[in-house]
């Protein structure tokens, strides 16, 4: 099962209501965006004009980079599908659902380091800054192709409200699914210059919108993999270590007498 | 910029180590309390109200509410609905900041400086009330009740407007949604076919859909869109006049690349076509049509070559249009548009929008003009009374000045009355919901009209342009928190169904009014009781005039409450043209107002040397200047750039995001500036940007200043003689750029 996204441009017509839906259920702060509408054009596109638009959100990519460049200590996670088969796999604080498909994040080890916002072509990712504990200082934040609503029976929030049903949601896997029969007709995704890394949010238009659109916003390249992979190195020593310190630091020190102190009332307040 | 935040964070945590961790983390982390979840709950599983109808614009979508501890967290459409379904646009899901916008008016407050330069002091809502009461009886008791006038806009401000207009017996009423947007096209309609057009096309079904200067996709009214893009999908080919490559143009199959103005030349030219070549609908045109000759004669000039030079198209497009058009007839969507304050020629535009209809005989068909049959509801108001026309200053001196304007009377009529106090005074202002100082050109004349009055009161849910010019701003409870007007219509459910389906939605609140916001009912009853018209009040409660005026529909506000917010019931078919449908080619009433009796084209002025036109539109985010403070819509869309043609952009050494400011023909400075657009997509002899930006009041903490306010330099006054309603897109403006100004190349 892979789950993914068409957007219709022949449908869409830009009105932002994508967008606005996401803000509100997920609370995402003004400053950012789990998806966003950019209006192209009017430009040339050959002898034509063309004008149309870039709704984009994260691609839960096939290979998706962002993943491989966590540096925080991995875990094993077992993940069930619907007919109760469990795969369990060791991930870090961001991983590929090996069920359906989706690129998900655990807020509570991910240690903000941002390395995943950095690898990222499309800018899907954001560091925001008000989720805070003391694992890490700012978490990495994304589209998740609203799987707490789907899990509930719902749509995604963008689709629920998009006003022309430009937006189609579903499993790219089954070629009954409206998604996959887009795919069929040449729906495709905003592959990086010489990557294959298999974005499944994926655009269905007229020719000259989608030349514009893939003339406009392919990203020129998956950012310099070795660039990133070394500041995440750097993180991933750093952060454990850092973690080690405050622990020694304080139950080193007098530190330590307060912590139990305050560990006891702590246990009284609990039990 | 991802850069950036990592290496932030990276400095930030490298720091960290450095310092103690609080405590109390530590603490936490060792004894497993739980803490709160880092991840958005989402709304799922929050308490759902329903009964929402939505009015960040009027087109009045049904919705339904998230709650979470009182509080209104997300709108949703409502799933019951027939009309939107589960869809809201970018305005409607961001209802809830307008709800909790931190610049909201809050108390009622007095201007206790100057207007235009206010400083407000916090009153009780009596000492408010007997103030707006005592000003304005004694402006009546002195100056008659003409002495007042109303500048009223949305839902909540028909019951004052009734109240003013109807008890208390002033005619000084402007509504912008007439004077200054749809007015003009609803009365040239009224005068071709009898009735206001709505948006009642069914583009759904047409064959083809033709608008003029309709920008669907920058505009946006959600069943509207959902039914012009089904329409598409359909197979329907799209013909879009426009100056600009609009979002819709954007869509089109034909794109007219039209001169600002000449549209009723161009469309002339298609109905000449048509009659020269007998490409009309000679059944409808002979059972529904009055005054065919006198009307094929006076179009007669309108050659294909005649309205190509003066529209700057090709005549082999006209022809195409044409013939597109006539070869899909009757199923064709001729749209009537909506905002049309153009050009001050625009009743003539109407009408022969109207005219075109008739000749491919597109009304009541498939695809066409299709009026649904609505559900009836109650009227209930205040009480009619007659006044009599003494003191309509549209009858001044006998003579009918306007004898097509919409309901009230025309703007510039009242503005011109009350600066010179000729043939009357009026001395008392009463603007509610609605912000002339943006909606009505020439800012500085709206200016003058405060300063002429006794007293100026503002009900409104935001801090405007106009509020400052209040001597007392009245806080209104928004569309989130009151009962209000009805939603009714009639939709085919399914594409198969045989019958449509009417709805009846009224308006619920969402959640109760916060700090002292109170509705229209309670505000305008007040100052009647303080008015003397305590006798006159016809209801006692926004509830009980809905509930009243739910009547003829069997239906109660409790009773679609239980339903889900919404009635649905079985209705009607439009039906195929009813007998006595005529429409009017040639109107010997028109003719005999002393206007033409054929649609004619009324050239406007041109552009001035090293000039361009000035145009302006919506943006998909804002209604008019309503919403711009809003926070979400606000970071959608911060600014207007104004869209330049790229070739004159060269020749001025102007690229793309370069700062620029304004000066229009008139010699009036834009306030502010605001970023270029360079684009093939627009003519050389205009400039286009969005409505509704650069705002000046300092209580805008979001929105104020960001962006220009085009109508600012919309000085220069158009009258459309025939209605009297403003045109807007008659001035003209150079660039300016680090103080210096740049003419535009000829």
């Amino acid at each position: 099962m892979q789950y993914g996204m068409i957007i219709d441009l022949e449908r869409c017509v830009g009105c932002h209501a994508c967008t606005i839906a996401c803000l509100s259920e997920w609370e995402v702060p003004v400053e950012f965006h789990r998806n966003w509408v950019y209006r192209l054009g009017p430009s040339k596109v050959g002898d034509e004009l063309a004008s149309t638009y870039y709704p984009g959100l994260c691609n839960h990519c096939t290979k998706p980079p962002c993943v491989d460049v966590c540096p925080a200590d991995p875990v094993k996670m077992t993940f069930t599908d619907a007919t109760g088969k469990t795969i369990t796999k060791s991930v870090a604080a961001t991983w590929k659902d090996p069920v359906n498909g989706t690129v998900q994040i655990d807020k509570s080890r991910c240690l903000g380091c941002g390395a995943c916002v950095e690898v990222c072509p499309y800018n899907a990712r954001y560091i925001n800054p008000a989720m805070i504990d003391d694992v890490g200082d700012g978490k990495a934040d994304k589209c998740t192709y609203c799987m707490p609503r789907v899990e509930a029976g719902l749509l995604p929030a963008c689709v629920q409200t998009c006003i022309t049903n430009a937006r189609i949601f579903g499993d790219l896997d089954d070629p009954n699914s409206e998604v996959a029969k887009y795919v069929k007709k040449g729906a495709k995704g905003l592959e990086p210059k010489g990557g294959s890394i298999g974005p499944n949010s994926k655009y269905y238009g007229k020719k000259k919108d989608i030349s514009l659109l893939f003339q406009d916003y392919t990203p020129a390249a998956i950012a310099d993999i070795d660039a990133v992979n070394r500041r995440t190195m750097l993180t991933a020593m750093i952060k454990p270590a850092m973690r080690k310190a405050q622990d020694l630091g304080l139950l080193g020190l007098a530190g330590a007498m307060l912590v139990q102190g305050l560990g006891k009332e702590e246990e009284k307040k609990n039990g | 910029m991802a850069f950036n935040v990592t290496r932030r964070k990276f400095l930030q945590t490298a720091s960290l180590a450095a310092v103690s961790i609080p405590l109390s983390k530590v603490v936490c982390a060792e004894t497993g309390v739980t803490k709160a979840s880092l991840e958005p709950k989402g709304t799922m599983n929050d308490t759902t109200v329903v009964g929402g109808l939505c009015e960040m614009c009027f087109w009045r979508c049904q919705m339904v509410g998230k709650v979470r501890d009182g509080q209104l967290i997300k709108l949703e459409g409502n799933p019951k609905s027939i009309d939107n379904g589960t869809s809201i646009c970018a305005r409607g899901n961001a209802g809830i900041k307008l709800l909790y916008d931190v610049d909201r008016l809050k108390y009622p407050l007095k201007n206790v400086g100057k207007r235009g330069e206010p400083v407000w002091k916090r009153i009780s809502w009596q000492e408010a009330l007997d103030e707006c009461g005592s000003k304005l009886k004694a402006v009546v008791d002195q100056h008659g009740p003409q002495g007042i006038c109303v500048f009223p806009h949305g839902a909540s401000a028909k019951y004052p407007m009734h109240y003013f207009e109807r008890t208390v017996g002033t005619h000084n009423v402007s509504e912008a949604s007439f004077f200054q947007c749809r007015g003009v096209r609803d009365t040239a309609y009224m005068a071709s076919i009898n009735e206001a057009p709505e948006e009642y096309v069914d583009m759904a079904n047409a064959k083809v859909i033709f608008l003029v200067g309709c920008h669907f996709g920058e505009n946006i009214h959600v069943s509207h869109t959902k039914n012009y893009i089904k329409g598409l999908q359909n197979g329907a080919k799209l013909i879009v006049a426009d100056p600009r490559y609009s979002a819709s143009a954007a869509k089109s199959d034909i794109w007219v690349q039209i001169k600002p103005g000449t549209d009723t030349a161009y469309l002339l030219a298609i109905m000449n076509y048509l009659v020269q070549n007998k490409k009309y609908n000679q059944e409808f045109v002979t059972n529904h049509t009055a005054g065919f000759d006198k009307f094929s004669q006076s179009i007669a000039e309108w050659t294909l070559d005649k309205a190509a030079k003066e529209c700057e198209i090709p005549a082999a497009q006209i022809k195409e249009v044409a013939d597109l058009l006539a070869a899909n007839a009757p199923n064709v969507t001729i749209h009537p548009g909506r905002f049309s304050s153009w050009y001050g020629n625009d009743f003539q535009r109407g009408r022969a929008l109207a005219c075109l209809t008739a000749l491919l005989g597109a009304y009541y068909v498939k695809g066409g003009w299709l009026p649904p049959k609505k559900p009836k509801l109650s009227k209930t108001s205040w009480a009619a009374e007659e006044h009599g026309n003494e003191h309509n200053l549209n009858y001044h001196n006998n003579k009918m000045h306007h004898p097509y304007a919409p309901p009230g009377t025309p703007t510039e009529l009242i503005r011109d009355c009350a600066i010179s106090g000729k043939p009357y005074p009026i001395k008392g202002c009463v603007v509610w919901g609605q912000n002339p100082m943006q909606t009505i050109p020439n800012q500085e004349k709206m200016k003058q009209v405060f300063k002429a009055m006794d007293f100026v009161m503002c009900v409104d849910v935001m801090p405007t342009d106009v509020t400052m010019w209040a001597d007392i701003l009245l806080p209104e409870s928004s569309y989130l928190e009151r009962y209000d007007e009805i939603k009714v219509g009639a939709t085919y459910v399914k594409a198969d169904d045989k019958e449509p389906t009417q709805y009846i939605a009224p308006r619920y609140p969402m959640v109760e009014p916060q700090f002292e916001r109170k509705d229209q009912v309670y505000i305008t009853n007040e100052i009647a009781k303080r008015m003397g018209h305590e006798k006159d009040i016809p209801v006692q409660s926004l509830e009980e005039l809905v509930n009243k005026t739910l009547e003829a529909s069997k239906t109660t506000l409790a009773s679609i409450k239980a339903e889900g917010g919404i009635h649905l019931q079985p209705g009607k078919p439009a039906g195929a043209v009813p007998e006595d449908f005529m429409v009017q080619l040639f109107s010997d009433e028109i003719a005999d107002a002393g206007f033409p009796g054929a649609p004619t084209y009324i050239p406007v002025e041109n552009v001035p040397a090293g000039h361009a036109r000035l145009l302006f539109g919506r943006a998909p985010v804002h209604s008019f200047s309503r919403t711009q403070n809003n926070i979400w819509l606000h970071h959608a869309m911060p600014v207007n750039p104004v869209w330049l043609n790229d070739t004159v952009a060269a020749k001025l050494g102007l690229k793309e995001g370069d700062s620029v400011g304004f000066i229009n023909s008139e010699g009036v400075k834009s306030r502010t500036t605001t970023i270029v657009k360079v684009t093939p997509g627009i003519r050389k002899d205009c400039v286009y940007m969005y409505h509704g930006y650069g705002m000046v009041n300092p209580m805008l903490s979001i929105c104020g200043g960001k962006g220009v306010d085009e109508q600012s330099l919309i000085t220069k006054i158009a009258i459309d003689p025939e209605s009297g309603v403003h045109g807007m897109r008659n001035n003209f403006v150079k660039l300016t750029k680090d103080g210096k100004t740049l003419d535009m190349p000829a």
